[in-house]
């Protein structure tokens, strides 16, 4: 069916593309070397997640607290606002070889670089989802005389939930895009594929591409799963 | 308030009479009605108050006229044409639209608001600019307050931008969704009067729709109560509604205090006023006592030389030879010929005082009002007949 | 430091660079400096070439992008059953990392300029057609009701009413964009796209040539990013009326 829709080369590259992800091969392409198949591709997989995962955790560590704090206070905003804006302009090949002829290469040294990235969508969304809460709202939680602790515990959080998830993906997002060029620095991601074609084929380049995107998509939807899990059911009702 | 000047820049007729026939509106999957087949009459140059609960259709049946809602059954009709037959968007912009929240155009100023409709009609700018300035004297607004946002006008400078707004093209009809609801209570009461005013001048008709009874009885040359599905339950003027309700839903909704309320429609030149003898300063207190004898008020009142109402003289004051410059008690409450009724009892109660001296336009004394005289006149057959009750609504 | 690996992995593109670098006498290579402020000077009219590409990209890939994310959030403001849907597909693309995207459309638009303008261009459709959206919702639906019933007519409505209440809302996504968009084609090399990512991935393991080139791009970034908050602020007067 697929065959009526693509042209028919498309169809084949697709078609190598599937083989390689699942068996190891070796061509004139690959100067005979036996590139591909289901175990490297799922060590390269386990290696950007565990990298997505790391940078993830570090970013949520050091942002979401600030982020919080600032924005239940109130103030900081324009700090936080710009750092948020300013990650966006970080261009991620650029970080990626700094980062790497700064403080080396290794999971860890890497870790940092991503989560460089990860740090401003947290943070700008986490100040301005607390900021956000309905100030009637917490005064009236003041009132009956929650800490401020509970405050953002019990009132702030989950009416933000929306937005700091937001941060949470967009975070997610940029970290797996610049996981994907980490072969650059040494640390073998599924963006070997991509990035070192003659050593894999064309085949291998976009079973590369294909896997890279999977994983993207099913860490996006996992998030997206918890998001709906974490949101309290009158929320929901709401913004049907 | 300056005289307003009015040109009639619109069409022919300055305004048209709205006829409902059988207009039915009704929702979706609903068996009952939102307006169920409802004929009324509204005379050109009147003010047709609806007025109900919440919920009753009020608000239903008034945009059935600029087509903002669709008949389902049933006609309205303009000056004699069905809406049907009209383009909506052709004929909303021949019929003024005032809506609770205003609805002004945040991104536009004040000026470029009003001159909405006639951009849309096609006027030329000389004439929307002249028009614009007029409008804004009309309404009370100051002219440089055309060239503001809405953000920086308060509620009822809002709101009277809106009113300016809605009659910019001269409408044939003008519709009214409780304009004056949002704003305080006296800024309220301001714009409530200004609009009586206004609509003295340009007689537009007027379809005016509240839930407040007061209001409504206020504002209306003819009030229609409404109860569910816009069905009227007595189309009066607010005089026949105050005095003969058609049942005990309209008995009930106009409130038990009917009598006061009929205070509302009156006003202080409507009353046969008591005289008080009045005194001058340095005249012979032997002169004043003489007045005193016969008089229908027993206190002197201070007067200076233009007749104006000074303060009361006391006992002790007429114990002088010649009348002091400083009387004993404090004029108290002054109230005017103009003033409505309900508003003069208020600030005679107010004021703890029995007697209230009444002043005429250009301050000079024209009476004495008490609250004796009030509840005289409200028990009198004279208070009864339908001709002193409807009254017109004065203008400066 | 550097593996054998990295410099094998060095493309077409980037060989001829390394080259002609390679060939003069560079102590500030050898050394371990953060930042050759000689070299730099000498040097600084290679950067050329690839900054206009990359503005060349930028400006395309947002335009193209901003064109069908408009159209398709006018086309679901009217038809509201469009946006679910609309807002998965614009999501996918969003998700998907544009390196991967690149390769994806290899098979089907092959390499060259093009794919990284189709990718880059995807990369912007959900924030812009987000943004539309949620501008022109938030229109108070007093204004509109005011507007219907005053005689304008649903199109007058929308391009006289709702659109410029919702161009603030609007340039933000804009901005957002147009942001994210210049730090991501620093990538568009590998499609074969040229920009800043060529000098970058030429002299990888050289700090000065990322400073430099990164600086560029950061600083292209803040120069659009400003531009279009200032027309944003030029649109629209009444905002800055009310703050006052």
């Amino acid at each position: 069916m697929i065959g009526v829709l693509l042209p028919h080369p498309v169809l084949a590259s697709v078609e190598g593309a599937i083989e390689f992800i699942f068996t190891p091969q070796s061509s004139n392409v690959t100067g005979g070397k036996t590139v591909g198949g289901l175990d490297q591709v799922i060590e390269l997989t386990l290696t950007q997640l565990e990298l997505t995962v790391l940078a993830l955790a570090l970013s949520l560590i050091v942002a979401l607290p600030i982020g919080l704090y600032l924005g239940h206070r109130g103030t900081g905003e324009l700090l936080a606002i710009s750092i948020g804006n300013l990650g966006r302009a970080i261009p991620e090949l650029a970080l990626i070889a700094f980062m790497a002829a700064l403080i080396g290469v290794g999971i860890l040294n890497l870790t940092i670089a991503l989560a460089v990235l990860g740090v401003p969508p947290i943070l700008a969304n986490a100040f301005v989802g607390i900021h956000q809460v309905d100030r009637a709202t917490v005064d009236a939680a003041r009132g009956i005389g929650m800490t401020e602790l509970e405050i953002l515990r019990k009132v702030e959080i989950p009416l933000a939930i929306p937005t700091l998830f937001a941060g949470i993906r967009g975070a997610t997002i940029a970290i797996v895009a610049t996981a994907t060029i980490a072969p650059l620095a040494g640390v073998l991601t599924l963006g070997d594929f991509i990035i070192n074609g003659n050593v894999y084929g064309d085949d291998g380049v976009l079973a590369g591409a294909i896997v890279v995107a999977l994983l993207a998509l099913v860490l996006e939807f996992s998030l997206a799963g918890l998001q709906r899990l974490l949101t309290a059911r009158g929320l929901k009702v709401s913004s049907a | 308030m300056p005289e307003p000047k009015v040109t009639d820049v619109g069409s022919p007729a300055g305004a048209s009479a709205v006829r409902y026939e059988n207009a039915t509106k009704r929702y979706g999957g609903s068996a009952e009605a939102a307006v169920d087949h409802l004929n009324l009459e509204v005379e050109a140059g009147e003010v047709c108050v609806l007025v109900g609960p919440s919920g009753c259709g009020k608000t239903t049946a008034m945009r059935l006229v600029n087509r903002t809602v669709e008949l389902s059954e049933g006609d309205v009709l303009i000056g004699g044409e069905s809406v049907r037959e009209r383009d909506p968007a052709r004929l909303r912009r021949e019929i003024g639209y005032v809506i609770q929240q205003v609805g002004l155009f945040p991104h536009r100023t004040i000026a470029e608001n009003i001159a909405t409709v006639p951009q849309l009609l096609g006027w030329k700018k000389d004439r929307i600019r002249a028009r614009t300035v007029e409008l804004l004297e009309l309404i009370g607004l100051d002219p440089e307050l055309g060239e503001r946002y809405p953000a920086q006008l308060s509620g009822g400078q809002q709101q009277r931008a809106g009113v300016a707004r809605a009659l910019a093209a001269d409408p044939l009809v003008m519709l009214m969704d409780e304009p004056f609801g949002a704003i305080d209570p006296i800024a309220r009461e301001r714009l409530q009067n200004e609009f009586l005013r206004l609509q003295a001048e340009i007689r537009k008709t007027v379809l005016f729709v509240t839930h407040d009874i007061d209001e409504a009885i206020k504002m209306g040359d003819r009030i229609a109560v409404m109860r569910q599905g816009g069905r009227v339950a007595q189309y009066a003027t607010p005089a026949e509604l105050l005095m003969a309700p058609a049942d005990d839903f309209v008995e009930d909704f106009v409130g038990a205090d009917r009598a006061l309320k009929r205070l509302a429609l009156m006003r202080v030149s409507d009353i046969d006023l008591w005289e008080a003898p009045l005194a001058h300063v340095g005249q012979a207190t032997a002169e004043v006592r003489a007045k005193l004898r016969d008089a229908e008020v027993p206190y002197p009142l201070l007067v200076d030389s233009e007749r104006r109402p000074r303060g009361w003289l006391s006992e002790r004051d007429l114990a002088a030879e010649t009348v002091p410059a400083r009387p004993d008690s404090p004029l108290g409450p002054l109230l005017d010929l103009d003033d409505v009724m309900r508003d003069a009892l208020a600030d005679l109660l107010q004021g703890e005082a029995q007697y209230a001296a009444v002043a005429d336009a250009r301050g000079r004394i024209a009476g004495v009002l008490s609250v004796e005289i009030i509840s005289e006149f409200l028990s009198s057959p004279k208070a009864r007949t339908e001709e002193h009750g409807a009254v017109e609504r004065p203008h400066d | 430091m550097t593996s054998p690996a990295l410099l094998a992995a060095v493309g077409e593109v980037g060989k001829g660079f390394i080259q002609e670098r390679s060939s003069e006498t560079l102590p500030c290579q050898a050394t371990d400096k953060l930042f050759c402020f000689d070299w730099a000077k000498e040097n600084i009219g290679r950067y050329e070439t690839p900054s206009v590409q990359h503005v060349e990209l930028v400006l395309i890939s947002v335009l193209l992008g901003f064109a069908i994310a408009f159209a398709l959030a006018l086309l679901a403001h009217r038809h509201r059953w469009l946006q679910p849907p609309l807002l998965a597909g614009t999501g996918v693309l969003y998700t998907i990392p544009s390196l991967a995207f690149f390769f994806l459309l290899l098979p089907i638009t092959g390499r060259g300029r093009d794919t990284a303008i189709i990718a880059l261009s995807a990369y912007t459709l959900q924030i812009i057609y987000r943004n539309t959206i949620v501008g022109l919702a938030n229109v108070p639906s007093s204004v509109k009701d005011a507007a219907r019933g005053m005689g304008l007519t649903e199109r007058q409505i929308l391009w006289k009413v709702e659109l410029p209440l919702a161009a603030p809302e609007i340039f933000a996504g804009l901005q957002i964009a147009t942001v994210s968009t210049v730090a991501i084609a620093t990538l568009a090399v590998f499609a074969g796209g040229g920009g800043l990512g060529t000098p970058i991935k030429a002299g990888i393991d050289f700090k000065t040539n990322i400073i430099i080139a990164g600086g560029i791009a950061i600083l292209l970034a803040a120069a659009l990013g400003m531009l279009l908050f200032g027309i944003q602020r030029l649109l629209t007067p009444w905002r800055r009326a009310a703050a006052a």
